[in-house]
């Protein structure tokens, strides 16, 4: 036996040998959501009293963090030609240092100096001890609209400028039904107009899917109870309140998935186009089906992971058989945005595309390692979890309005089919352009591209 | 040492701090809170989780210089009573800091640690230097992945504003605490560090 054997084991032997004193678990609360100790009334005067400098105090991280202006891309549109693509990174440099300076040290000096640029750390809520669904005012403005439904919470409201969100409303284009393009005719899907908009396009199964979508179920901000964040009694939230068009309108949350509160990172919403191609679901959960993941959102993204809360604000819990299968039926018919320039294999089409854009393809294959995980054949995703380990260039354990910053562990893989349409990117929308998004995996992946690798990069990411 | 050092400028440029504010959620406020500004608390108002912390944090505190102690003398491991001198060291000066917040803010704290704590320093201490070293060592990870847990609670939880700041202050200490808990521990045992 070895010596380590033999003091593991005389250790497990010692200290289980005598009389055995339970230690306390941690604090209840520090896993389960506490019941609220004030008054509604009160809570909500405290929360509105405290809004603006709330709001204040995300908008100064915010404007440290990046450049926030409102610069497009000339000649580039988001799918529907409603908004235009953000160019040029945003990410600001800490002072006295550059991003070739920067890929040339290693994680661990960037790390001792302090040197990774804030704008790549986690990025927090606004009000990151409540947490919670925020919603943009534009989703909240067509609702109030359309259905009269409060989505405005009086503690806090959405932090990014629109410039750096998804065009409003998405289009929708679906797989079975490819030459008719965007069937959304400009409107957001909501419960008013849904059925005329969509009937004669769907099947009824899809229909009733795309119904249970678009209907209201309590959540943890918006209920009836005296635990929410909105003024009057809500009848609740619909999935595509946050997935606007079966795509995203940049509304986030916290992460169901991790205890405790301050440890729990940012959620940006993802798009559900093509949804069809990916084989698990959710940035840490890895669930392995829609279905898995439709039955189960309303105990995560609508209640924080938190089943004993959502039981006493009233979680819906969709038929498995009947409900759950219809929603997937249509969620699974959302097709990507056409990209003309890419085969069917999701390579370019050299006929089509740009000496630019063919050179970024070749970097994407190559030098740059993005296909390692972004796949072309596999709709730019592997169905995998990886570790970026970020940590490498950053202390862990600082805090920054409320949200500390511990490492990420490994998350999902995200298409890049359709990518120009949905910043900002990455889990927590901590990268606003593509362009940042290139110098952030230039530094984590080490490959040490130059400036017109990047551009071409660049090039190639937006035909996708 | 200089990765604390580090996390101090780090803290200064990054502006955490005095100048950054705290915003809890009002629905776990103490109804007894007094308002310094309309939702705004006082200076020294706390709640039930502040409370608690400070208990919890003194308790584990004061053991964990005790089993310190312990390991200085019982240990002939260099690193390990290294450790244990750092533990010492840093735990002896955020258990003041503690103490001061406490008094500040009219929290009594308990003066005895834990009934659980108490038995593992008996069971350490029956242990010869060899078994000790590697108990001791494998009893701190579990110790300071709690008061991990603990501190990042609090942050989230409390309401107090000089609370939060020691616990976003002393965080990156403990979080390297436990670093080397399991470096120490991947020496001595051969079981793998993150």
């Amino acid at each position: 036996m070895s010596v380590y054997m033999k003091t593991a084991l005389a250790s497990a032997v010692a200290l289980t040998s005598s009389f055995v004193v339970f230690a306390d678990p941690l604090p209840p609360d520090v896993t389960y959501r506490p019941l609220p100790t004030l008054p509604f009334s009160r809570v909500k005067a405290a929360d509105e009293a405290q809004k603006a400098a709330v709001m204040q105090r995300q908008s100064a991280l915010l404007n440290a963090r990046y450049d926030l202006s409102n610069t497009a891309v000339p000649g580039v549109m988001m799918s529907g030609g409603r908004k235009a693509v953000q160019q040029g990174v945003r990410v600001k440099l800490p002072a006295g240092t550059s991003w070739e300076a920067l890929a040339a040290m290693s994680p661990d000096e960037v790390r001792q100096k302090g040197l990774l640029p804030a704008g790549f750390l986690p990025l927090p809520h606004v009000k990151h001890a409540t947490g919670g669904q925020v919603f943009p005012d534009r989703q909240i403005d067509e609702i109030r609209r359309q259905e009269g439904r409060d989505l405005r919470r009086f503690d806090v409201n959405f932090d990014l400028p629109d410039h750096v969100t998804a065009e409003f409303p998405p289009p929708i284009f679906l797989t079975t039904r490819p030459e008719l393009g965007d069937v959304s005719r400009g409107q957001l899907l909501t419960i008013k107009n849904y059925y005329e908009v969509m009937n004669g396009i769907v099947t009824p199964v899809q229909m009733e899917g795309l119904r249970l979508l678009l209907t209201p179920f309590p959540q943890e901000e918006f209920n009836q109870t005296e635990d929410r964040k909105v003024a009057e009694q809500s009848t609740g939230v619909t999935c595509l309140d946050c997935h606007a068009n079966f795509h995203t309108n940049a509304a986030f949350h916290l992460t169901p998935d991790v205890r405790p509160q301050a440890a729990r990172f940012r959620l940006d919403s993802v798009s559900l186009r093509g949804l069809f191609n990916q084989q698990i679901h959710g940035s840490k959960r890895s669930l392995r089906s829609v279905e898995d993941f439709t039955e189960f959102e309303q105990r995560t993204a609508y209640f924080n992971g938190d089943h004993v809360s959502a039981t006493r604000k009233g979680a819906h819990l969709p038929d498995r058989t009947n409900q759950v299968a219809m929603m997937a039926q249509m969620q699974n018919i959302i097709d990507f945005p056409p990209a003309p320039k890419l085969d069917s294999q999701g390579k370019l089409d050299p006929s089509k595309a740009t000496r630019q854009e063919l050179a970024g393809e070749e970097i994407f294959l190559g030098k740059g390692r993005c296909a390692g995980c972004h796949t072309p054949q596999l709709s730019f995703m592997d169905n995998m979890m990886h570790d970026l380990k970020l940590e490498r260039f950053y202390q862990i354990g600082n805090t920054f309005n409320d949200l500390v910053a511990l490492p990420d562990g490994p998350i999902k893989t995200f298409t890049l089919r359709g990518i120009k349409d949905s910043p900002p990117y990455m889990h927590d929308g901590r990268l606003l352009t593509l362009a940042d998004t290139v110098e952030f995996f230039n530094l984590v992946l080490g490959v040490k591209l130059n400036q017109q690798e990047k551009d071409a990069l660049i090039a190639y990411l937006l035909t996708l | 040492m200089r990765l604390r050092l580090s996390a101090v400028i780090l803290a200064a440029v990054l502006g955490i701090g005095p100048a950054a504010a705290q915003f809890g959620n009002p629905g776990g406020a103490d109804p007894a809170t007094v308002e310094r500004a309309p939702g705004i608390p006082a200076p020294s108002q706390t709640n039930v989780q502040d409370r608690l912390f400070a208990s919890l944090a003194a308790q584990g505190g004061t053991a964990e210089v005790e089993l310190a102690r312990l390991a200085t003398q019982k240990s002939r491991n260099e690193a390990v009573t290294a450790f244990a001198s750092q533990m010492i060291e840093d735990h002896g000066k955020s258990n003041g800091r503690l103490m001061q917040l406490a008094k500040q803010m009219g929290v009594p704290l308990p003066s005895d640690p834990a009934a659980d704590q108490k038995a593992l320093q008996q069971e350490l201490s029956a242990l010869d230097q060899g078994r000790f070293e590697t108990a001791y060592m494998r009893a701190q990870i579990v110790d300071h992945q709690k008061t991990v847990q603990l501190l990042l609670w609090v942050i989230a939880s409390g309401e107090s504003a000089d609370m939060q700041r020691f616990a976003t202050e002393t965080l990156p200490t403990v979080l390297h605490h436990l670093q080397l808990a399991q470096n120490l521990v991947q020496q001595l045992t051969g079981a793998v560090a993150p």
